[in-house]
């Protein structure tokens, strides 16, 4: 198990050193370098999971990498329960038990903080949280750790948990707000924030440009009598420049959303129910 | 012990009877090899199993057990939880375990 740990060492740390051992400064050498060293830093990630999504992860072609919900996991970090601890002459073992499933961590011996004895806090039935990387050897996977640490606050267990959860949603459905719509500019995103609840009363606007929306959603939303808004009124509500606001509602008026009332830019909402 | 404990509250105890299972409540009353659980509604515990479990009234506590045909929980272990748990938060979690299994349960 101990290949997978010293692989990715060689590609980070060798390959920085490459720079540096080759003699003379040569430009360009280290950006040369850094492509192929470096490889895999930029998606470098610590993602919470349950102990079920690492008995579940999908290994890649390369050796000793797995994917989680369709992404590539490097870092991960999980809560549970001891339920077993060997001492070996190299490592400690323990199994962890999170209610999902079990798992083997296993953190090598470091020599000087066995001194210090910081490595005996860990007991049976001892809830904790341990990060490192999920190694296979043989058919057996456990998770080579480079921390663990007991949980003194128990809500842990459960911010952990749901934190996985939010972490797989998004993996797997998206961000919340796409859910909605799909290609949003952003000032319409932060809108619909705004008006979520109003969304569904929206309908007639899917597609159309950031300001038309915003024009629409204001036409909708101020107080008017049955003449509507002129456009100065809502060009100065939101901000906006007049141009804007006239291009906004000619395709709102095309659109058939919008009608004019007292003239061609005095505008109401064309209510549909 | 099976290897999946399922997190769940009082309602879901018919649903999971004979199914090992993991609940977090708060201890209301001990009552000699009987204690009672308050987990999104009363829970009994049979503690006949395991009597080496210390529980505490007032603390919270994570039982590890079985569901029997009574509907009563035969505690295998029991991990004290002190009192500063956010049960709102303990219960959010069972509804998420529930509600997107795949990560949780088979």
């Amino acid at each position: 198990m101990s290949y997978g740990n010293y692989d990715s060492y060689n590609t980070t740390s060798y390959g920085a050193q490459g720079g540096a051992g080759g003699g003379g400064f040569i430009p360009g050498d280290g950006s040369q370098n850094s492509p192929s060293g470096n490889k895999g830093y930029g998606k470098d990630t610590l993602r919470p999971v349950t102990i079920k999504q690492l008995i579940d992860a999908q290994p890649m072609h390369q050796e000793g990498e797995f994917k989680v919900d369709g992404a590539e996991i490097t870092t991960i970090t999980v809560v549970g329960q001891i339920r077993n601890i060997s001492v070996q002459t190299t490592n400690i073992t323990y199994k962890l038990d999170d209610g999902t499933g079990t798992i083997e961590v296993k953190k090598w011996v470091d020599s000087d903080a066995a001194q210090n004895g910081s490595e005996t806090k860990l007991a049976d039935n001892m809830y904790v949280r341990a990060w490192g990387k999920l190694k296979s050897y043989g058919n057996k996977r456990h998770v080579g750790a480079t921390v663990i640490r007991p949980i003194a606050d128990h809500n842990e267990i459960s911010y952990h948990l749901l934190e996985a959860t939010v972490v797989h949603l998004e993996l797997t459905r998206g961000p919340p707000d796409s859910a909605s719509k799909g290609a949003n500019t952003n000032g319409a995103q932060g809108y619909q924030q705004l008006g979520y609840g109003a969304a569904d009363d929206m309908g007639p606007t899917g597609g159309m440009s950031a300001t038309a929306k915003k024009v629409y959603q204001c036409l909708k939303t101020t107080p008017q009598t049955n003449e509507g808004l002129h456009q100065q009124d809502i060009a100065a509500r939101l901000n906006l420049d007049i141009a804007e606001v006239s291009k906004a509602g000619d395709d709102l008026l095309q659109l058939g959303v919008i009608y004019t009332t007292v003239d061609d830019v005095t505008w109401a909402v064309l209510e549909m129910d | 012990m099976t290897e999946a404990t399922p997190r769940i509250l009082a309602p879901y105890l018919s649903q999971f009877q004979g199914q090992t299972v993991r609940i977090l409540g708060k201890v209301v009353q001990l009552a000699g090899e009987t204690a009672f659980i308050d987990a999104g509604g009363k829970v009994t515990l049979d503690l006949k199993t395991n009597r080496d479990c210390h529980l505490a009234v007032g603390n919270a506590v994570e039982i590890i057990g079985k569901v029997d045909s009574n509907l009563e929980v035969k505690v295998f272990t029991s991990t004290d939880m002190g009192q500063g748990i956010d049960f709102d938060a303990a219960n959010a979690v069972v509804d998420a375990t529930h509600k997107y299994k795949e990560i949780f349960y088979e």
